[in-house]
């Protein structure tokens, strides 16, 4: 028989029974449905994740220095850490290691009252170096960044964000007033472009940055920093730029391993790989379970084939007579288990896909559709219906024409 | 030239508790090109054994059966698929079209096993040698039993095999439906072609050159009903 004959022949007597193939179908079409639905608001929600990091962290071609050995996750804030990471720490950095382009120094607390008049606030206060907002690459929204000038006169000028804005002055205007942190007067000159929410969904806006070297003499009254940022030349170095700050931070804090580090040098792109896998177990689980329906759908299909087989003995006999053989037969009820499943899995990628259009837009997300699950959602509908096609073909094919056409 | 030479057959099934039943023993007979045969004898005689034999069904426990001169009594499963596919056909008592498809795809299905294309002005020209060119579309549960019967027997023709194999053709039909079907087969016999018909019925036996008569699997009589005429 020739392929399309095979398939015409499986199409018409699929159509010829529909209630039948609806129910040969359903499981296929639920478990591929639900194989794509979830990988697809799964990489929508991992995409808005990474979209939160970019915004939270403005770029990627970055390292992170913390203090004390195992600090890869949270915000400390400044009173919490080891006095470890040292204002030196930062040029040397810069001039000692290759491929750095900026080195931003951070100190950070977000137990601080900010008050203007009767407002207050408790913000994410950073202590910044100047060229900080360079590594963000951000214009201020309004008004001006903070400058290296600042820095030096240990200037009391502090850029706020989008939020503190609103609470502290509503509709005033926040250039040149006077705010206080801590009960320390500062004046607003700069307003920062907003950000949008971060990872968790936390509000990026709720920040305040003020010159570093205010921070730490006129504000918190410590010498050590919370965060160095580094920013790289080439991001796809970050691996030896890691490895060589470190090198160099062991030199200068005196640490000769076995001796612990007391500082973390972590980088965005491994925190990203790591969200991407938390992600991928996440998946991974999702996918068992709709391949389990899958399966479930193809044991239907087997079983319904089984009794069609049955039914259609005569069927068989006849064509058997009038010259098919095993194989024609076999292939016969084997397209037409492939095709049913097939047919399933189309129905189910286009259900799973409008599923995961309406769960991203519900969630507020740009749709996202994983299109290697897709595909392999395909290629699985095939392989089940080929599968469990193949026992109830086989019998099929086994069937003795002498016995079926006995009248 | 002889069509089919059946040579010392003999059919032997086991039974479940594997005694073994003689349905066919020592049968020799031979049928020329375009003799017209009908086999009689009672249920159990074996005559249905002897068909599915002849018609590739089936194969001998012992003897040989020669179809056109080639021995086919041990050939694969597929070699007699092909057999039956190129050069016999089939008519039924209970008719067996495929009751999901129409009269015209009913007649269609055995060129699907040809390995040629589809040739659907042949098989309406078969609906039409039958008289059911009207009824091309209609579904096969759609037909009265001689209708039926008829598609049957375009089927049977759609490739053009040289030999007819008929069981109780007529079994199920009423006498009038009957006899336009026999009318049908004796038809066909012109041209050439074979007909071996199963029957125990007397009057359809009225139809054919010859008449071979089967008792507890052995040829019981052979007789000419009428000279046969040399195509």
């Amino acid at each position: 028989m020739r392929a399309s004959q095979v398939i015409g022949l499986a199409w018409r007597s699929l159509a010829r029974s529909k209630l039948r193939s609806f129910f040969m179908m359903l499981g296929v079409v639920v478990g591929i449905a639900a194989l794509t639905a979830l990988a697809s608001v799964g990489e929508a929600t991992r995409q808005e994740t990474m979209r939160q990091f970019k915004r939270m962290l403005g770029t990627f071609d970055t390292l992170t220095i913390r203090p004390g050995a195992n600090s890869t996750r949270g915000m400390p804030s400044l009173g919490q850490v080891e006095p470890s990471l040292k204002f030196g720490d930062g040029p040397a950095i810069a001039t000692g290691v290759r491929g750095v382009k900026r080195v931003a120094l951070v100190q950070q607390a977000f137990d601080l009252d900010v008050s203007y008049r009767n407002e207050t606030t408790v913000p994410l206060v950073l202590g910044v170096s100047s060229n900080w907002a360079d590594i963000r690459g951000e214009a201020a929204a309004h008004g001006e960044h903070l400058t290296e000038d600042d820095d030096r006169s240990l200037a009391r000028v502090a850029v706020i964000g989008v939020d503190v804005a609103r609470t502290l002055f509503h509709d005033e205007d926040p250039l040149g007033r006077t705010i206080r942190i801590a009960d320390v007067p500062f004046q607003v000159k700069g307003v920062m472009a907003p950000r949008g929410s971060g990872p968790g969904g936390a509000s990026l806006d709720n920040v305040l940055v003020i010159p570093v070297a205010t921070a730490s003499k006129r504000l918190f009254n410590r010498d050590y920093l919370t965060t160095i940022v580094v920013q790289l030349d080439d991001a796809d170095d970050s691996d030896r730029v890691a490895d060589d700050v470190r090198a160099l931070l062991r030199e200068r804090h005196r640490i000769i391993p076995p001796a612990q580090d007391d500082f973390t040098v972590g980088s965005p792109r491994a925190t990203l790989a790591q969200i991407a896998k938390v992600g991928t177990t996440l998946s991974k689980v999702v996918t068992g379970v709709a391949m389990i329906a899958t399966l479930i759908g193809g044991a239907v299909i087997m079983s319904l084939m089984l009794i069609g087989v049955s039914e259609r003995r005569r069927e068989i006999g006849v064509r058997r007579a009038v010259g098919a053989t095993r194989r024609d037969v076999l292939q016969q009820f084997l397209a037409e288990a492939a095709l049913i499943s097939v047919l399933g899995g189309a129905i189910g990628i286009a259900i799973g896909m409008g599923g995961a259009t309406v769960g991203a837009l519900l969630q507020k997300l740009p749709p996202a559709y994983m299109w290697p699950m897709i595909g392999a959602a395909a290629l699985l509908s095939l392989l089940v219906g080929i599968a469990f096609g193949l026992y109830p073909a086989w019998k099929a094919a086994n069937v003795d024409p002498i016995e079926a056409l006995r009248s | 030239m002889n069509v089919i030479e059946a040579i010392h057959l003999a059919r032997t099934y086991r039974r479940g508790d594997g005694t073994p039943v003689a349905a066919l023993r020592d049968i020799s007979f031979t049928i020329a090109a375009g003799e017209f045969v009908v086999i009689r004898g009672a249920s159990g005689s074996g005559k249905s054994s002897l068909l599915n034999i002849l018609g590739c069904l089936d194969t001998p426990t012992s003897g040989e059966y020669r179809l056109a001169g080639e021995n086919v009594s041990t050939l694969s499963d597929d070699a007699r698929s092909h057999i039956r596919s190129k050069r016999i056909g089939f008519v039924f008592q209970s008719f067996n079209l495929l009751p999901r498809a129409t009269a015209i795809e009913n007649v269609e299905v055995p060129a699907l096993y040809t390995g040629a294309a589809p040739d659907r002005a042949r098989a309406r020209s078969l609906l039409d040698r039958v008289g059911l060119a009207e009824r091309a579309e209609h579904f096969a549960t759609e037909l009265s039993g001689g209708e039926q019967q008829r598609v049957a027997i375009a089927r049977a023709l759609m490739n053009d095999p040289p030999l007819l194999l008929a069981d109780e053709p007529t079994g199920n039909l009423d006498s009038a439906a009957g006899e336009s079907v026999m009318q049908l087969l004796a038809s066909l016999q012109e041209g050439g072609r074979t007909i071996v018909l199963v029957t125990h019925d007397e009057h359809v036996a009225s139809f054919a050159d010859r008449e071979l008569v089967i008792r507890d699997g052995a040829i019981a009589s052979d007789t000419a009903r009428r000279p046969w005429r040399q195509p």
